[in-house]
């Protein structure tokens, strides 16, 4: 199970960086925990749609091999970058 | 374990790829699948895998059909024709996402020994090629599947993958499929010869030219 998470994270990775861009650009416009749950929904959407239409795709295999579905995968992403982002969002927003 | 794909019908819009198709692999053997360019061999895996959703398929497991793809299982290792592991993943996290022993993997493959920190898109596409054949042959898995796993590797390699493939047989069933037809041949107990969408049983090489895939005379 603790492998699996891992290699969710590791999936996870390349796009942190992207979404933290992100987050901030909404503590700016729409500080709410519901334009952060929505805009990262739409963004786990996107990152699944660039996967399925590059040759990212066949990189999903590397998961399936660990037992991980492609829903699995970009749910738990979802769930994670969520989940950050909100206490991202809840931490500034304590300070400001 | 016996796994049997039957009844596989798989179109691309209106054109059909697959149609008719049974294999059977069983543990301790060595199942091959030749085929043509374009054939399908590679969509078959793939459905039996569980990552291609074909028309029709029936898969049964000592005579139970599954309904859900063997991959979630976890029963199944699938090597596909291209790389498939991360390009920025480091070959000891690899080994340890996917459990794998790295002293034996540096017995059968002694020129590995310095790459433990390396990552794998600094090897060569041969060297990566074969370190993704050791990991899925050594997944926990019952089934494997081998999607062209001595294309672009050292003849040294390819010894060396056979030989691993013989000694892994004996607690799983394993699928192979390439155009090294030969060293296919030499490991396999059984050989199929996807044609024409359906699979058909070779009992003798000489078969495969009378089904023209090879040209006569070649064996």
């Amino acid at each position: 199970m603790i492998h699996r998470l891992e290699a969710i994270v590791l999936f996870y990775k390349p796009y942190f960086l992207w979404s933290m861009a992100v987050t901030i650009l909404i503590i700016i416009f729409s500080p709410y925990i519901l334009t952060c749950i929505t805009t990262k929904l739409l963004l786990t959407i996107f990152i699944w749609y660039y996967t399925n239409e590059t040759s990212s795709k066949r990189k999903l295999v590397f998961y399936k091999n660990l037992g991980i579905s492609t829903r699995e995968l970009f749910l738990a992403v979802f769930l994670i970058d969520t989940l950050i982002s909100i206490t991202v969002l809840l931490i500034i927003k304590a300070f400001i | 374990m016996i796994i049997e794909l039957d009844n596989v019908e798989l179109y691309f819009n209106d054109k059909r790829v697959l149609n008719g198709v049974y294999l059977k692999l069983e543990t301790g053997k060595v199942v091959g699948l030749l085929g043509r360019n374009g054939s399908g061999k590679s969509c078959l895996l793939q459905i039996l895998f569980g990552a291609l959703q074909p028309k029709y398929k029936l898969i049964r497991i000592d005579g139970q059909a599954i309904q859900k793809p063997l991959y979630y299982l976890k029963i199944i290792s699938y090597l596909p024709q291209l790389h498939f592991t991360p390009n920025h993943l480091k070959i000891k996290t690899l080994f340890y996402l996917l459990q794998l022993d790295w002293e034996d993997f540096t017995n059968h493959f002694e020129n590995f020994s310095t790459y433990y920190h390396m990552k794998l898109n600094n090897l060569s596409g041969g060297e990566r090629r074969v370190i993704e054949t050791y990991a899925v042959l050594k997944q926990k898995g019952k089934i494997v599947l081998l999607d062209e796993p001595f294309s672009n590797i050292a003849p040294l390699y390819i010894e060396k993958i056979k030989s691993l493939i013989t000694s892994e047989k004996s607690q799983k069933a394993i699928l192979i499929t390439d155009h090294y037809y030969k060293d296919v041949i030499d490991i396999c107990d059984t050989l199929y010869l996807l044609n024409n969408g359906c699979t058909k049983q070779i009992k003798h090489s000489k078969e495969l030219e009378t089904y023209n895939y090879l040209n006569v005379d070649t064996i």
